[in-house]
């Protein structure tokens, strides 16, 4: 409890120190902050509504009744309906393993999740054309029989999966590497199976560092752009998800309606902050609680 | 229940935790593992409750049944740990009858059955009406007392403490010793503690059994060992002049 409220006080303002800034600076750096804010994250937003409505309401939802606009929204849906729980799934025993057990070659391990972050969206894409294209290892195989990877829905969904692979497995292992495995133990010996212990004891101390993986996740993997574009092969009604029909659109000079797609995506930006910013802050209360508990 | 440790060595890496250690436990037992901070005691007591496995070649027999192999799961073996790992998301009662209710359900106690363990339970522990605190809101020694009551749930053959009184302060350490103490003559139930305060060992234990650099040092009864210190090891362990 000591330790939950100090940082509360910390947060409503803490007391001045003496290597504090003096009201100047601080009035200024908070000026550049707000101003930044304001003109690259702020303005934008509010522009992308604006663009969205500025050939009126009726063209907005036209533009959302247009089939295409209507099959890229599905795709992209039915992308992120696989990839999500996949990742979940990965990043889950992952994070298990990686923090349960020490074996050699972890500590590679933990670093090549992050590959995903680190190499461009596009080399994550042409991976997969390089493997699953019609020149590829598997290529030749898969067209005689009659497997279509790349250019088609199942590539879109592994490029995507590649590039949100790192989410969910990167929110669990700080906070389970904090909580340790006393808990688990505990309940092995209350003679609590596998799949108990998950359910009973590990998840409810992770729950909400699993929620932020798994919207950190989602927003990604509707939003892919890069990798999707290399392995898509822009196919109308097909294989357009909608950052792909965002920009098809937009390269048409069908400007309100490409702002309208959109629109739609900042929607989804906008409610994943929201779930993040809450599940963040019941994750640092999972891990000041865990700091705790090794320390009572 | 009767426990024999057999030949039990265990090395992490290429350092031996434990080496060759044997020890026969009668049933309804109290007895005190001893020993400096690293000795080995601690893995030693985690070998026996199936959280570590001992390396090929030694045994842990509960009855005279070979367990070495079983998983905690299924050795049923009440275990009190060092810092009492409650779970920290469910109320004293849930955290009681936890291992109630994880029992396969043909075995499991009906709702009725399991108010009523609970009940004995948190009475035997003397912590009736804190049913629905949460573990952050007890103190060091009421934490202590629900994990005692929630490895007392399985009805366990052995129970098993690591450091049971370590976190606490002189005066609680001292009412609990003789609690622990009032307790185990009460239901003779076969119990290895761990510690490293000789005190504690002495004033509890049926039998000490004294530990450095994960070899044996020296087994008896408390008076006996105090009489006749096997070795320079315990006499200086337990600031004894040595006899000559």
């Amino acid at each position: 409890m000591a330790g939950a409220s100090s940082i509360q006080l910390h947060r409503h303002g803490s007391p001045r120190r003496a290597t504090a800034e003096s009201p100047v600076a601080k009035a200024i750096l908070i000026a550049i902050t707000l101003v930044f804010f304001a003109l690259f994250l702020f303005l934008p937003l509010v522009v992308v509504f604006q663009e969205a409505f500025s050939k009126g309401l009726a063209l907005f939802v036209r533009t959302f009744q247009d089939s295409y606009t209507q099959d890229a929204i599905k795709l992209t849906l039915l992308v992120a309906a696989i990839a999500v729980p996949l990742n979940t799934v990965f990043g889950l025993a992952a994070a298990w393993s990686l923090t349960r057990f020490r074996f050699t070659g972890r500590s590679f391990l933990v670093t090549l999740i992050d590959l995903p972050l680190w190499v461009s969206p596009v080399v994550g894409g042409l991976i997969y054309v390089l493997v699953f294209g019609a020149k590829g290892w598997f290529g030749p195989w898969l067209i005689d029989h009659n497997f279509r990877i790349i250019f088609a829905v199942p590539g879109i969904v592994l490029a995507t999966v590649f590039v949100t692979f790192p989410f969910v497995a990167r929110g669990l292992i700080p906070l389970m590497e904090a909580q340790g495995i006393k808990e688990e133990e505990a309940a092995l010996t209350l003679g609590a199976n596998g799949w108990q212990i998950f359910r009973r004891v590990t998840l409810p101390k992770i729950k909400w560092g699993l929620l932020y993986g798994v919207i950190l996740c989602n927003a990604r993997a509707m939003g892919e752009f890069g990798a999707v574009s290399v392995v898509s092969g822009h196919i109308r009604g097909k294989t357009n998800t909608m950052p792909l029909h965002i920009e098809i659109l937009y390269n048409e000079y069908q400007f309100a309606a490409a702002f309208a797609v959109a629109s739609l995506l900042a929607l989804l930006a906008l409610v994943t902050l929201f779930i993040k910013t809450y599940a963040e802050w019941r994750t640092e209360k999972q891990l000041l609680e865990a700091a705790r508990d090794q320390h009572p | 229940m009767s426990i024999t440790i057999q030949n039990v060595t265990k090395r992490f890496s290429r350092f031996p935790a434990l080496d060759n250690v044997s020890i026969e436990i009668a049933s309804g037992e109290l007895i005190a593992l001893l020993g400096p901070s690293g000795s080995g005691k601690t893995t030693l007591l985690r070998i026996i409750a199936g959280l570590e496995f001992p390396d090929d070649g030694g045994s842990i027999q509960f009855n005279g049944h070979d367990v070495s192999r079983l998983s905690a799961y299924k050795r049923k073996a009440g275990f009190v740990f060092q810092h009492y790992a409650l779970f920290a998301h469910m109320n004293v009662l849930e955290n009681i009858v936890f291992a109630l209710r994880v029992m396969p359900r043909r075995m499991r106690p009906t709702e009725d059955a399991i108010r009523t363990r609970a009940k004995e339970l948190l009475e035997a522990v003397q912590l009736t009406g804190f049913e629905r605190r949460m573990p952050s809101q007890l103190s060091g020694g009421q934490r202590q007392r629900v994990a005692f009551a929630r490895a007392l749930a399985i009805e366990p053959a052995v129970l098993l403490l690591d450091e049971p009184f370590g976190a606490l302060d002189a005066r609680v350490r001292k009412d609990l010793r003789r609690w622990l103490r009032a307790f185990h003559e009460r239901i003779k139930l076969t119990t290895i503690f761990v510690t490293h305060d000789q005190d504690e060992a002495f004033e509890v234990a049926d039998r000490v059994v004294l530990i450095d650099k994960g070899v044996i040092q020296q087994i008896g009864a408390p008076a006996d060992v105090r009489a006749a210190p096997a070795n320079a090891f315990v006499s200086n362990f337990l600031d004894i002049p040595p006899r000559v």
